[in-house]
């Protein structure tokens, strides 16, 4: 049996006073698609940042890809981020004076070696690929968040995180976005993703809901729509 | 896709760092106007310092004896040295003679060196502008008023049994032992006192700092043998220490006009910094090492900086122009020197001013994506 891609074990974490997560503990296999649902305040980013090595736990261990993250210097974080995570952000984060297409090849800039080509067969997978010259302010937001999705693919991670992806998107361009994210797990991709839509949630192969840091319930909603 | 970044960058920011050109190339203009300033000043002061007089002297080295004297040759062999520092060279003949019933000190000497070495000397009357002019002399301030002597006076000198009979061309001020003599050709002060082709002395005004004074007369030194070559200290030391002390004002005014760019980089810099944190963060958390991000933003302050040290040497040097003509009344020159050193300068200073940039490397991802 093939070990699982994401492994977190009595997972804490601590601003202070505050345990923003609380000995959470779960597995994700290769290829699953998961939701991280809760409440706001209940530790769902928190737990995104700490799985994609923009922060330290207090505590535990978060294994992903065989590796443990938990003991990694700021530089191996880096390394970590660029080689294994893709991320997609609810309020994108592009850079502004960069186009769709300098966007997508700023992260395999940083990845490795930059492939124009490469990055706009990106962009046109996502359909953008009359867009490529344009910056951010001229895309709406759903364009950019494809063009944020394209970002998060091009260096093929091991796992993708979405923080509310949709969160700043209107009906139409949730869709859009929905359609790509099922077709990356149609692909195989391994998806995180911190939604507040039930929508979103029931699409995924599992979700995990958090309640104040704590790990309150693992629904698969398949199984539970049978 | 470094220099595309690196293009974009500097378009997105184009206020702020255009504020920042401005800074540097306003201290690259001054800088390099000062240096230029300074360079063809000080070539063209150690000119100036060549009219005040001569600063090297050759002498007999016996000492003690009024007899000693040396080879009015001498002259030749100091020119065929063909040092290119050495502005002038005077033999001087002084001899005792009397005017009447006063006793009076006559100088022989070359004219037309003198006028070159000591043209700062206040003359009533005129120049004897000749080296072969024999008629006629210049009298010391001093003697005149002491003999009743004016410009156009005649004038009777006995030495022994030989007479000479000059007249006078000018009256002359020095505020030195000259004020006391009467200054003539040297062929007929050697005339007078029966020593032909003999000097007491040799006058040599020499161009340079202090340091370069001294080169010199070691030079002179070794090819002259048996004769005592010494500077005049006091001339040589106090041209030395303006020199010095222009360098000095010069240095530490470059100082100052670069600590003040740099504090104007400094300040849009520093706005730089706060717009750019999201953009730093959001490249640490695609996987942007620090030391890759920071070569960005340091190309940019390096080409900020050479683009500013260009610009500002151009102005420097029409700065220095003008500044030599309305100030100085010379023309300064560009001096291409000039160039590297000021470009070095403001690409130093430049990258010292993004010290807020380089700030951004302790931005936290997380923080930023989180909206803080």
């Amino acid at each position: 049996m093939m070990a699982p891609l994401v492994q977190v074990e009595h997972l804490e974490k601590r601003f202070g006073d505050v345990r923003a997560l609380d000995r959470v503990s779960f597995d994700v296999d290769a290829g699953e698609w998961i939701a991280i649902m809760g409440p706001s305040g209940s530790g769902k980013t928190t737990l995104i940042n700490i799985l994609g090595g923009l922060d330290h736990p207090s505590a535990g261990r978060v294994v992903v890809d065989g590796l443990e993250i938990g003991g990694l210097g700021e530089r191996e974080l880096t390394r970590y981020r660029a080689d294994k995570i893709g991320f997609v952000f609810q309020q994108f984060h592009l850079i502004p004076y960069l186009t769709a297409l300098e966007n997508v090849m700023l992260a395999q800039y940083f990845h490795s070696i930059t492939d124009e080509k490469e990055a706009a067969e990106a962009l046109a997978r996502v359909g953008l690929s009359d867009r490529l010259s344009h910056v951010p302010a001229e895309l709406s937001g759903g364009e950019q968040q494809r063009v944020a999705i394209a970002r998060a693919l091009i260096n093929n991670p091991k796992v993708i995180l979405a923080d509310e992806p949709t969160g700043n998107l209107d009906e139409a361009n949730e869709a859009v976005v929905l359609k790509l994210l099922r077709e990356l797990h149609d692909a195989g991709h391994t998806i995180l993703v911190v939604t507040h839509s039930r929508a979103i949630g029931n699409l995924a192969d599992r979700r995990i809901e958090l309640e104040h840091g704590r790990l309150a319930r693992i629904i698969a909603p398949s199984l539970a729509k049978d | 896709m470094f220099s595309r970044i690196l293009w974009r960058l500097l378009g997105a920011s184009r206020g702020r760092l255009t504020v920042a050109l401005i800074a540097l190339t306003s201290g690259a203009a001054i800088c390099s106007a000062l240096l230029n300033v300074n360079l063809d000043a000080e070539r063209k002061l150690t000119q100036e310092f060549r009219t005040l007089g001569a600063n090297v002297i050759v002498a007999p080295r016996t000492t003690g004896s009024d007899a000693a004297l040396l080879d009015a040759g001498v002259v030749d062999r100091i020119e065929a040295l063909y040092i290119s520092a050495v502005a002038g060279v005077a033999p001087y003949l002084y001899v005792a003679a009397s005017s009447g019933s006063q006793p009076v000190i006559l100088a022989g000497t070359w004219f037309d060196q003198v006028a070159k070495m000591d043209s700062w000397w206040k003359i009533e009357g005129g120049w004897v502008s000749s080296r072969g002019d024999h008629d006629h002399c210049l009298v010391g301030f001093n003697a005149a008023r002491q003999l009743g002597l004016a410009p156009g006076s005649s004038l009777q000198l006995r030495s022994g049994n030989r007479d000479i009979s000059l007249t006078v061309a000018g009256i002359v001020t020095t505020g030195g032992a000259e004020d006391n003599q009467i200054l003539t050709n040297l062929d007929s002060a050697q005339a007078l006192a029966g020593l032909a082709g003999r000097a007491s002395l040799v006058q040599i005004s020499v161009s340079g700092t202090a340091s370069e004074i001294e080169s010199v007369t070691r030079k002179l030194a070794e090819a002259l043998p048996g004769l005592d070559v010494r500077p005049v200290r006091q001339i040589a030391a106090a041209e030395g220490t303006i020199l010095e002390r222009i360098r000095g004002l010069l240095f530490w005014t470059i100082a100052l006009i670069l600590v003040l760019s740099m504090l104007g980089v400094l300040a849009s810099m520093a706005s730089l910094a706060m717009e750019r944190r999201k953009d730093v963060g959001l490249m640490k958390a695609l996987g942007g090492t620090v030391p890759r991000i920071m070569r960005l933003f340091l190309a940019e302050a390096g080409m900020l900086g050479a683009v500013g040290g260009l610009l500002g040497f151009l102005i420097g040097v029409l700065l220095a122009r003008w500044t030599g003509e309305r100030i100085f009344g010379v023309v300064i020159s560009a001096r291409l020197e000039v160039l590297p050193i000021t470009v070095a300068l403001t690409i130093g200073v430049a990258l010292a001013g993004a010290f807020p940039l380089r700030l951004l490397g302790r931005v936290r991802p997380a923080d930023i994506l989180r909206g803080e």
